[in-house]
């Protein structure tokens, strides 16, 4: 019983990141209809960022979310307004070609910057724990769910809220409707775009105390974003948390099992992401369009 | 006109081709041509460059000393190298590229089990062999392929040092927990020490794996911790290691000894976990205190002499990965002075017959290819620094144990 709720309090801590991950993602592909390849990208640029303000300057990471969070916007606006517009409306495989395209020249770029060795950010509270009925909570992953859900709510205000916000969901709705009642479409365009670069700095940020890193860490968490996107419903700030807290849960508790099937042994791993799969077939089959999203209009 | 055009252009192509290969022939004459598809960008970019060095190092050493004596003449050496981009797929298809196109002699294996098995496929087709040191999995080997040849020990082997070690220690384990990555080099350490801990009275309390891009293993961690093992083990590679040695901290995960196949080994995991870091242990293929001594001249006999020589040129003491890609080339060498030819069929025939000791240890390999009778060490990390403290006989160093309190360390 006490490993069910030790269980339980793992998939929420690390569904909160992947929510958090997830949003980004979510909110490009719903408003813009990019599928961004380059998100996982962006997700370890922002843990380079906070890796690297806390080498040279020892800053705390914690301290570097909004930072990761504002060098990414402004570079995600940049990129959109200069590179990614220009597909906007073109067929899917574009968008992919160029994120893809994207992604790799990063991912490069990062290697000749940071070299491939592991990094880690280590600071010294890092690790530090305490225990309640046996269940034992890392202080850092409690303060990564709860800088998660804080940067979720301000999201989910922030659109429900602010004139951009409204704009933005506008755009989600008609983009035609939206233009005629006087929004900048380039602009907005571009504002999404940097905020989803920013939610995966944001990200990267709170991802770089738990995770290690390397050029290449994003890969996982692009796939992972995308089923939690599709599993919560697409577009919107509740689906990606609701998605990241299931898909966390379900990871988790997946992990534990160890049956044999068919005279075939089968234990946590292989059924780890086959069990976090079926679960977004069966959301899929019993609600198209995601646990949290609406029917299309 | 535009025809004429085309056909003239073809013409000087072809031209260009043939003078080119008749080029390249002239020069495969004083040469001998190696060729490597290793990983330069991806994942395993920072293997791949330690994997490059090992084989440079050797290249530039033998370039310096006029070559290699194969019959009466002497060759100099030259690597062709092409990035695999860490896509198993990529390396065979460079491979043959290698062969076919860049007509090389033999070809030096990549980094990585699954990198390396997809390339041992292809040099049994074209006839090719191939020597690696960075692909431990026994799969390879088991396919009955008569061209490739491993100078590392088998993945199985890593973490029985470790396990053997521990059995030696008061007060004596009784228990064990391993986790695994589902690649296949890790499943195979996993099944290996397993084994190997069951044959020595070690109760197995925990025996799981989780996927290979796996980004949070708290549960895995919440199982171990459950079960109240005496020694933890993983079997992956360095993110493993980094990734599991922070989460038994966070859950206050208090074991008498830590191991982990890859990781402990590569400066890195030093770096990134700080004290932390302390009492862990390693296996390892290599390491500086190895005291063999060569039994041929014409390189570095001994460890010690080989680390120098190599810091003063790459600036980083030599890791394993540095090691046994150095004595691949060793392999290589050996067998085709031993042939006194390049042809392919007979080198590879002097390989299967090669028994000869260096550096690194001792190159052998049984009837699959494998160099099953080279020993592993085991690694601690005690105060910051990596020491061998087995097996007792290659030890620079007591391994210290019990593993204090996180708090302590």
């Amino acid at each position: 019983m006490q490993l069910f709720f030790q269980d339980l309090v793992n998939g929420v801590l690390a569904g909160g990141i992947l929510a958090v991950a997830a949003l980004g993602f979510s909110l490009v592909w719903g408003i813009l209809n990019i599928i961004n390849l380059a998100h996982g990208t962006f997700i370890m640029l922002g843990a380079y960022i906070t890796w690297q303000l806390f080498t040279s300057f020892h800053l705390d990471p914690f301290l570097s979310v909004p930072i990761a969070f504002a060098i990414m916007y402004g570079f995600g606006y940049v990129l959109q307004r200069g590179l990614i517009n220009q597909v906007v409306r073109a067929p899917i495989l574009a968008t992919f070609l160029l994120t893809f395209g994207l992604s790799l020249l990063l991912v490069n770029l990062a290697l000749i910057v940071w070299t491939g060795d592991t990094r880690a950010v280590s600071p010294a509270y890092s690790g530090a724990n305490f225990t309640v009925a046996g269940v034992t909570v890392p202080w850092t992953k409690l303060a990564t769910l709860v800088a998660a859900l804080l940067i979720t709510a301000l999201m989910h205000v922030w659109l429900v809220r602010s004139k951009l916000g409204r704009a933005i969901r506008a755009m989600a709705m008609d983009v035609g409707a939206a233009q005629l009642a006087g929004v900048r479409v380039a602009h907005v365009y571009a504002v999404t775009f940097g905020l989803g670069a920013g939610l995966a700095g944001a990200a990267g940020a709170l991802l770089s105390l738990s995770y290690s890193l390397n050029p290449s860490m994003g890969e996982p968490f692009l796939i992972k974003s995308f089923v939690v996107c599709v599993l919560g419903g697409l577009g919107s700030v509740q689906g990606a948390l609701v998605g990241g807290l299931v898909y966390g849960i379900v990871e988790s508790f997946a992990s534990q099992l160890d049956v044999t099937v068919l005279g075939q042994h089968l234990s946590g791993s292989g059924l780890q992401d086959v069990i976090a799969l079926v679960v977004l077939l069966v959301v899929l089959v019993a609600r198209p369009t995601g646990i949290m999203g609406r029917a299309a209009a | 006109m535009l025809r004429a055009l085309r056909l003239l252009f073809a013409v000087t192509a072809s031209v260009a081709i043939v003078g080119g290969a008749a080029l390249s022939a002239d020069a495969a004459d004083q040469t001998i041509v190696f060729g490597s598809a290793v990983s330069l960008t991806g994942s395993l970019a920072k293997e791949g460059k330690l994997t490059q060095e090992g084989y440079d190092f050797w290249k530039d050493y033998v370039n310096a000393r006029g070559g290699i004596r194969v019959g009466k003449k002497t060759y100099k050496v030259d690597i062709k190298y092409y990035d695999d981009e860490s896509k198993p797929a990529n390396a065979a298809q460079l491979a043959e590229r290698l062969i076919d196109q860049d007509h090389v002699n033999f070809i030096l294996g990549p980094y990585g089990s699954g990198t390396a098995f997809t390339v041992a496929q292809l040099v049994e087709r074209k006839k090719i062999p191939m020597v690696e040191g960075n692909g431990a999995a026994e799969k390879i080997f088991n396919q009955g392929f008569r061209y490739s040849f491993a100078v590392l020990s088998p993945a199985r082997r890593y973490l029985e040092g470790v396990i053997d070690l521990a059995l030696h220690q008061k007060p004596r384990p009784q228990t064990l927990a391993i986790s695994a990555a589902s690649d296949a080099f890790s499943l195979e350490v996993q099944a290996g020490a397993v084994d190997y801990a069951q044959a020595h009275g070690l109760k197995v309390v925990y025996n799981n794996k989780y996927p290979e891009t796996a980004t949070d293993v708290s549960s895995v961690i919440s199982a171990i911790k459950a079960s109240n093992p005496d020694l933890i083990l993983n079997a992956g590679h360095l993110q493993d290691a980094l990734l599991v040695h922070k989460g038994l901290k966070e859950q206050n995960v208090q074991a008498k000894l830590y191991g982990y196949s890859v990781g402990p080994d590569t400066p890195d995991f030093t770096t990134a976990l700080g004290k932390d870091a302390n009492y862990v242990f390693g296996g390892a293929q290599w390491s500086e205190s190895v005291k063999y001594h060569a039994d041929r001249a014409g390189f570095y006999r001994t460890a010690p002499e080989y680390a120098k020589a190599f810091a003063a040129v790459y600036h980083h003491r030599p890791d394993y990965h540095n090691a046994e890609s150095t004595a691949t080339c060793l392999a290589f060498q050996y067998a085709i002075e031993n042939a006194g030819t390049l042809d392919p069929e007979k080198v590879r025939d002097a390989l299967s017959k090669l028994d000869v000791t260096t550096f690194y240890g001792l190159l052998k390999f049984d009837s699959r290819g494998l160099n099953v009778y080279k020993p592993m060490v085991t690694n601690q990390i005690q105060n910051g620094k990596l020491v061998t403290v087995w097996p007792a006989g290659l030890a620079a160093a007591k391994p210290q144990y019990p593993t204090p309190p996180w708090a302590q360390r």
